[in-house]
């Protein structure tokens, strides 16, 4: 019967990596096996899970293979039991019983007992299961159970690896069969799909045991078998009955991914009416809204576009659920706001999805949403960061958790998690992986990792041990790991979502995670709805609350007004701390260069400093052309229709996208390959095969290789960084709005911006000291006028108090609920606040932080006496009398009440400590802050400050920026790598750095540039002055 | 008078470890990291080329590799350091009878008597240093009037000697706070009210401080003055048992010394009686006449105490020995004590597979040994590999002690042939197989074979290998 013609093999259990350190193939690299050696069908059979499945299916579509799905249970009284789908509803059954599994246990596993199998089995009319039992005794015991529950369904699944028991294990096999007459078929186990990845398996079986590979040689399979065999091999191994059998099982498993069908949540439909009906009314009541004055033609023309090409691909339902949760964030009075390629249209702008007028920017909605591409919509929506849970918990009331989990991120092994296990795994010790490690520098673009270390550490790589070592990270490199929770992806069905994926436990409580990740989502054409949280949402709000409260004027996003010249004015000057996306340092440098003066400038203003534009180096061409050094041409009409909106200049990720058709030929779909490469170009490196495809395309149509490699290289920026121009401008929007009330009601600004935190770029601190700058007074916390969050009191101006919460360790709940009790006139003394509730422990922390000092004269003073109303008196000295200790402390010295500000809330009011070593002469030839823009261009000066930042851009190499504090401002020091390496000490670790350098100056924008650093953190340290924490090469 | 030294040796592991160095090794720059508080792993100890690089103590281990890439990293072991300390006792101890010690870095002595001996502390300190000649280690070393005062000062790093207790009470004063050795939350509690040195913690009430503190600090106060004492542990050398015997006569043989031997025997017999102890080797030392020696290891598979066992076990390994030289006196030390109840233990797992009572059988191999040497007696030892020749090791008896675990149950020849000899399969008949065999990649010895049981033409059961290399047979089952 060998070589028979009509036979071709079938493997009917395999684990793919994702059933996590089990398997050592991807299920790609499986199915392709399969296909190469002329397999008819393969079953992804992963433990309790379908995490794999989609990633198969996309292998294997259009490919002759037979995908089957299935999946693994490992039980141990029964054995191993394989269940395999066969029709639709058989993989409703299995991701219903997946579900249940585990969600009865803790994330990353599953419980699933004989008993529990059993009861579970008449809902798995549709599966087929392969056995494999634990033992004889458990075959004796379970096998007529098993019969009665899968008539017809059931088969004994033998498995050969050519290992010492293995005549043994067939004389029980036929045994078995010959018992209870269950057919026997050749299931052919398979762990990994060629033989060369044994090494790999091995390694994450010891990964798993958490030892050596050295350590569990017993727990090791013995020979490489445990790979996808020739048809020639398999004859060799099963008895052609057992390998029929196994292939006349697979013809009855028909069930394909592509019958999945989702279905939208149809209960936002009144009855009777059509989604498309209903969405085209709910729209137009928003153009009333929206456009008062009426609808312009051009703009109805455009909407009724858009609601054809909804329409037109279903996409009603998912605007509708969109819709709804705005809609729900409007009642509750939380800011939002949509973003994604579907979000600027005028669709979404009257539906109150979006606050950016689609007059405003030319995005071509049909781009993003077309007939051709056939993929779902994508929008975001963005919603404040302390209430975001009110809108998971409103999906969750309104599909129930049956129909609504987040969407799954499978977090992958990286070079250094896969570096630092592989090492383990071999033997190698932490200290000696570090030392590796460290030779290792990822932003090297001109040499691997396994190049830098060929060269650096040569000794490692003349041992066997340690070219495993490089060779098996490389394999492990992009095997999943686990999975984890998406940051808000919702997936929402219109039944149990269980019919469609099987849902797990997240780490979360409460949160449940379906088995697939955002890209088995698009394959699969599921919908997906994305509940961001954003902290400068929140900032607005408070906002709006306290201009309405101190200025009685009622703003929100919609009614700003727009192109307010002032507010582009103090952006020009780069005045822009606290400002929404720019406010970073290299955005600060910016601003004074592009000058935005209206909207759409500030969309190319967030868009312009990304890894994208700047690897393409497309930042300096668009400044020259923007300030009017240089012509703005196009090199064809062509590509003018795709640049003339950045005067020329590519700027955004569609941009390029659309270059690449117009301008190298692309076709809809291959400029559609591309956008996905782009999206995974960090994990796989796809981006690679368009190069060429991209270079000769334009080449042939005449542009230079010079714009074309540079084109190219923006490709592989964006994929490094995605930034489309929808995103911007809906960024755009909200940093209008913050630098809008930065601009016109800079006191309510940095109270909502303090009351926020933690969110952006700066800290209390750094906001504080900006609004020094501009002349609002701040307040310190008192307990005899501060509220838990930071207040405006009306002064002769509006002033800022301080809130306790600045105060390190203090429960907020709790102190609101003590200062809801504060007596009117505030309180008596310290006994008063003991006897009114706050612990000692809490006291202590306020003396801390000066805020008694009201009551009590001075910190030191507030302390000692807070410390003697400790609850624990101790008997001992229970009769000491006051008196015994009423002499008064010193006061403390004034560098001391700073640095124990700085200790107990990580700011302080008063003096700088910069200015309190420049009066004490220590900082003598340093100039400040505020006396650079006086000084010359190219005049070598010496600066000293407090570091607060240190910055090594990826796409910068070998610069740093440092950023340095003292009481006027902050100081923009730019160290070269050979500075850096020079005074390597002080570039590390000083807290208080002096700094020789040569100024530049560029406009309004000027540089320190590093000759010599030396450390003057002994100043500090001379008078305990604790400052804060640096933020540094994050 | 100030009757207490205390010595703080900072870098005591470091230093310990850079003595063993060559002077070029102790030139490159390494670091000790403790990774046992939370976060990330610090640097405790530093050498002199890693401090001038820039690395200083409680940096992060980060900082320090980023700083220094090729800075030599060990982990700080705790308890390592304290028998290095324990060893610095030991040393020290033939000068200073009463010694504490204050792990993991410090050594207190009192020293009242010490100073009239040596004249001062001068000449006490020059006797200690003239031990550290071949352990070259830093170190504090401060005189105090209490055992805390001396302490702190040598801690603080202030190495201050003076016989005017008035001196160091007014230097322990101005110490920082945060060299009191205060808990960490109470001078954090003390910096924050403006006390920040141990003499304005004096300063101030008594009582007071202990309304705020408790008894720890009143406790600590009275401690530091010296109103209460600080009760001392004083190390105590551990149990040695050595002794010697004058011969009176020249003795030519081994044999000749059993008579001798016996009542050092004996004398040990009654030491480890009274301590409860067991012995697991002797050495034997002899002094000839030119002043020479001759040494002789006796050494027991099993732990021993009764005077019958040593003496029987020790007359076997001696019969096979010559003396080169007639001796003139006998010298006995007793090796490797151990508490007596440990030994039984050791003994079950040492031979797990012997159901009988397993003293006989270390009685067995007791005197196998003592006949046919120490390495004589092997067993052969199952290893955890798929790969035959590693899955079968011999080792010395002692070091069965770690039995490894077992593979499955595998058909394996309990013979195997050693080399493998090559054959002609021809010349044999497959009865079963293959077993595959395909592992052992991560060393320098993988294995790549089919095995086969099979008969060979006399039809004696083999077990036969097929390899890249031909065919083998590689051990008999009949």
């Amino acid at each position: 019967m060998a070589g028979s013609p009509n036979w071709a093999p079938v493997a009917l259990h395999c684990r793919s990596s994702y059933s996590f350190l089990r398997a050592a193939s991807q299920p790609k690299e499986l199915v392709q096996r399969a296909i190469e050696l002329g397999y008819q069908a393969l079953a992804i059979t992963d433990e309790c899970s379908l995490a794999g499945a989609v990633k198969a299916y996309v292998a294997a579509r259009n490919s002759p293979l037979r995908l089957i799905i299935g999946s693994e249970f490992q039980l141990p009284e029964l054995g191993c039991l394989i269940l395999l789908v066969q029709h639709h509803q058989g993989y409703a059954q299995l991701c219903a019983l997946i579900t249940q599994a585990r969600r009865r246990a803790e994330k990353g596993s599953y419980q699933l007992s004989a008993q529990q199998f059993l009861a579970a089995s008449s809902n798995l009319s549709d599966c087929l299961l392969l056995w494999r039992p634990a033992s004889e005794a458990a075959f004796a015991e379970y096998h007529e159970l098993l019969q009665q529950a899968f008539p017809e369904r059931l088969w004994l699944a033998y498995s050969r690896h050519y290992q010492a028991n293995d005549a043994e294990q067939y004389r029980r096999y036929v045994q078995y069969h010959q018992q209870s007459g269950i057919p026997v078929l050749a299931a052919c186990e398979v762990y990994y799909h060629q033989p060369e990845r044994q090494p790999l398996y091995d390694v994450m079986t010891a990964i798993r045991c958490g030892q050596a590979v050295t350590e569990v040689v017993e727990q090791l399979l013995p020979n490489q078998e445990f790979c996808l065999r020739s048809s020639t091999e398999l004859e060799r191994c099963y008895p052609m009955a057992w390998l029929a059998e196994a292939s006349q099982l697979s013809q009855r498993c028909q069930f394909s991914m592509s019958e999945l069908s989702y279905q939208y949540p149809a209960e936002l439909v009144p009855a009777g009416r059509s989604a498309d009906d209903y969405l085209r009314e709910l729209t137009y009541a928003g153009v009333t809204q929206r456009f008062p004055a009426g609808l312009r033609s051009d703009v109805q023309e455009k909407l009724e576009k858009e609601l054809g090409l909804i329409a037109q691909l279903g996409y009603a339902y998912f605007f509708l659920t969109i819709h709804d949760l705005v809609q729900f964030a409007q009642q509750r009075g939380i800011l939002y706001q949509g973003r994604g390629s579907a979000a600027n249209s005028v669709v979404c702008y009257c539906l109150q999805i979006t606050a950016v007028n689609p007059d405003q920017i030319d995005v071509l909605f049909e781009r993003f949403i077309s007939v051709e591409r056939d993929e779902p919509p994508d929008i975001d929506v963005d919603f404040e960061h302390q209430r975001r849970e009110e809108i998971i918990q409103y999906i969750y009331q309104k599909y129930s958790r049956e129909r609504a989990a987040l969407a799954a991120t499978v977090i992958c092994y990286r070079l250094r998690s896969a570096f630092r296990d592989v090492g383990k795994a071999l033997g190698f010790s932490e200290p000696e992986l570090a030392h590796y490690m460290r030779h290792i520098d990822r932003r090297d673009h001109q040499l691997d990792w396994q190049q830098q270390l060929q060269q650096q550490v040569p000794q490692l790589v003349s041992t066997s041990r340690g070219r495993w070592l490089l060779q098996l990270t490389e394999q492990l490199r992009g095997m999943p790991r686990h999975l984890s929770q998406h940051v808000g992806g919702f997936v929402i069905a219109a039944t149990s979502l269980t019919q469609l994926v099987p849902v797990e436990n997240a780490s979360m409580p409460d949160r449940t995670v379906i088995q697939w990740d955002k890209d088995d989502i698009e394959t699969l054409k599921l919908i997906k709805v994305d509940v961001l949280a954003l902290g400068m949402l929140s900032a607005l709000r408070k906002m709006f609350e306290l201009v309405a409260q101190h200025h009685q004027r009622p703003l929100n996003l919609a009614s700003l007004p727009s192109d307010d010249p002032a507010v582009y004015e103090m952006l020009q000057r780069g005045d822009s701390i606290g400002v929404f996306q720019v406010e970073s340092r290299a955005q600060m440098n910016m601003l004074p260069r592009l000058k935005p003066a209206r909207f759409y400038d500030l969309v190319v203003q967030i868009a312009i400093v990304r890894p994208g534009p700047i690897q393409g180096d497309m930042v300096h061409p668009y400044l020259r052309r923007r300030a009017g050094l240089e012509a703005v041409t196009y090199p064809s009409a062509a590509v003018q229709s795709v640049l003339e909106r950045t005067l020329g200049v590519p700027i955004f990720q569609e941009q390029v996208i659309k270059l690449a058709m117009v301008a190298a030929g692309f076709s809809g779909g291959e400029a559609d390959q591309l956008r996905r490469a782009m999206a995974n170009w960090k994990s796989s490196g796809e981006l690679r095969q368009f190069e060429q495809r991209l270079i000769d395309g334009m080449l042939a149509r005449g542009y230079s290789s010079e714009f074309a490699q540079r084109i190219y290289q923006q490709i592989c920026g964006f994929g490094e960084y995605g930034f489309p121009e929808s995103h911007s401008a809906s960024f755009a929007n909200l940093a209008y709005a913050s630098a809008w009330m930065k601009c016109h009601y800079p006191a309510v600004f940095y109270c909502a911006l303090l009351n926020s935190l933690p969110m952006g770029f700066y800290s209390a601190g750094q906001l504080i000291a900006d609004a020094n700058r501009h002349h609002i007074p701040v307040l310190p916390a008192d307990i005899q006028s501060s509220q838990w969050h930071h207040q405006l009191v009306p002064l002769q101006q509006l002033a800022i108090r301080l809130g306790l919460c600045i105060i390190k360790g203090l429960n907020g709940e709790r102190c609101r609920e003590l200062l809801a009790q504060r007596p009117a006139g505030g309180y008596q003394q310290l006994q008063q606040l003991r006897q009114l509730g706050w612990s000692a422990a809490e006291l202590q922390q306020l003396a801390a932080a000066d805020v008694l000092s009201k009551l009590s004269g001075h910190r030191y003073q507030s302390q000692w006496q807070s410390m003697a109303l400790a609850h624990e008196q101790l008997p001992l000295f229970a009769q000491v009398s006051d008196s015994d200790d009423d002499t008064m402390l010193p006061a403390p010295l004034e560098y001391h009440d700073i640095g124990a500000d700085y200790s107990s809330t990580g700011l302080s009011l008063r003096r700088h400590p910069l200015a309190l070593l420049r009066e004490q002469g220590v900082l003598k030839g340093c100039r400040t802050a505020a006396e650079l823009p006086l000084l010359r261009h190219q005049q070598v000066v010496e600066v000293a400050g407090i570091v607060t930042c240190r910055q090594r851009p990826g796409t910068a190499s070998g610069v740093t920026f440092i950023t340095l504090e003292d009481e006027t401002g902050l100081v923009n020091v730019v160290v070269w790598l050979a500075t850096a390496r020079q005074f390597k000490q002080a570039y590390l670790t000083a807290r208080l750095l002096r700094v020789r350098g040569i100024l530049e100056r560029h406009g309004e924008v000027i540089h320190i540039i590093a000759g010599r650093l030396q450390d003057g953190s002994a100043a500090l340290d001379q008078h305990q002055l604790e400052t804060k924490r640096s933020r540094d090469f994050h | 008078m100030n009757a207490w030294l205390y010595v703080h040796a900072p870098q005591l592991l470091l230093d310990t470890q850079l003595a063993l160095q060559t002077t070029a090794q102790q030139q490159q720059p390494q670091i000790l990291l403790d990774g046992s508080r939370v976060g990330a792993r610090q640097v405790v100890q530093c050498n002199q080329a890693a401090a001038a690089a820039g690395i200083r103590l409680h940096m992060a281990e980060v900082t320090a590799t980023t700083l220094l890439a090729d800075v030599q990293l060990r982990p700080y072991q705790a308890q390592q350091e304290q028998r290095i300390l324990a060893q610095l006792a030991q040393l020290w101890y033939q000068d200073i009878a009463h010694i504490a010690l204050y792990p993991p870095q410090g050594l207190l002595f009192e020293v009242a008597s010490m100073l009239r001996l040596y004249g001062g502390f001068e000449g006490l300190l020059q006797q200690l240093q003239q031990r550290l000649q071949e352990w070259p280690i830093r170190y504090v070393v401060a005189s105090g009037d209490t055992p805390m005062r001396a302490r702190l000062l040598a801690q603080a790093g202030c190495s201050l000697l003076s016989n005017d207790a008035r001196t160091v009470q007014q230097a322990v004063a101005q110490l920082p706070i945060t060299a009191s050795g205060l808990e960490p939350l109470h001078i954090t509690r003390l910096q924050q009210v403006g006390i920040t040195t141990i003499g304005a913690l004096q300063q101030r009430h008594r009582s007071a401080l202990g309304k705020r503190f408790g008894r720890a600090m009143t406790q600590y106060l009275a401690q530091l003055s010296g109103e209460l004492p600080t009760p001392q542990q004083y190390y105590q050398p551990p149990a040695q048992f050595h002794q010697q015997l004058d011969l009176l006569a020249e003795v030519a043989s081994w044999a000749q010394l059993v008579f001798p031997l016996r009542r050092l025997l004996q004398q040990l017999e009654a030491f480890l009686q009274v301590r409860q102890l067991s012995v697991r080797g002797l050495l034997l030392r002899v002094t000839h006449r030119d002043g020479q020696h001759t040494e002789q290891l006796i050494g027991f598979a099993h732990p021993v105490w009764q005077l019958k066992d040593m003496l029987g076990l020790t007359q076997l390994q001696l019969e096979r020995q010559q003396l080169p030289e007639p001796a003139l006196e006998l010298a006995l030390r007793a090796q490797r004590l151990e508490p007596r109840q440990q030994q039984h233990n050791d003994l079950v797992q040492a031979s797990a597979e012997v159901a009988a009572p397993t003293q006989p059988l270390g009685e067995l191999v007791s005197r196998l040994q003592a006949r046919l040497g120490e390495r004589a007696v092997q067993l052969p030892q199952p290893q955890r590999d798929w790969r035959p020749q590693q899955a079968q090791q011999w080792q010395l008896w002692q070091a069965t002690a770690t039995s490894a675990g077992l593979m499955p149950q595998l058909p394996r020849p309990l013979w195997l042939l050693d080399p493998e000899q090559p054959i002609d399969p021809q010349h044999w008949q497959l009865q079963w197989g293959p077993e595959r065999l395909a592992s052992g990649w991560w060393d320098d010895t993988p294995c790549q074979r089919d095995y086969y049981v099979a008969l060979d033409q006399q039809q004696r059961q083999g077990w036969i290998f097929h390899s890249q290399q031909g065919w083998f047979v590689h051990g008999w089952f009949t």
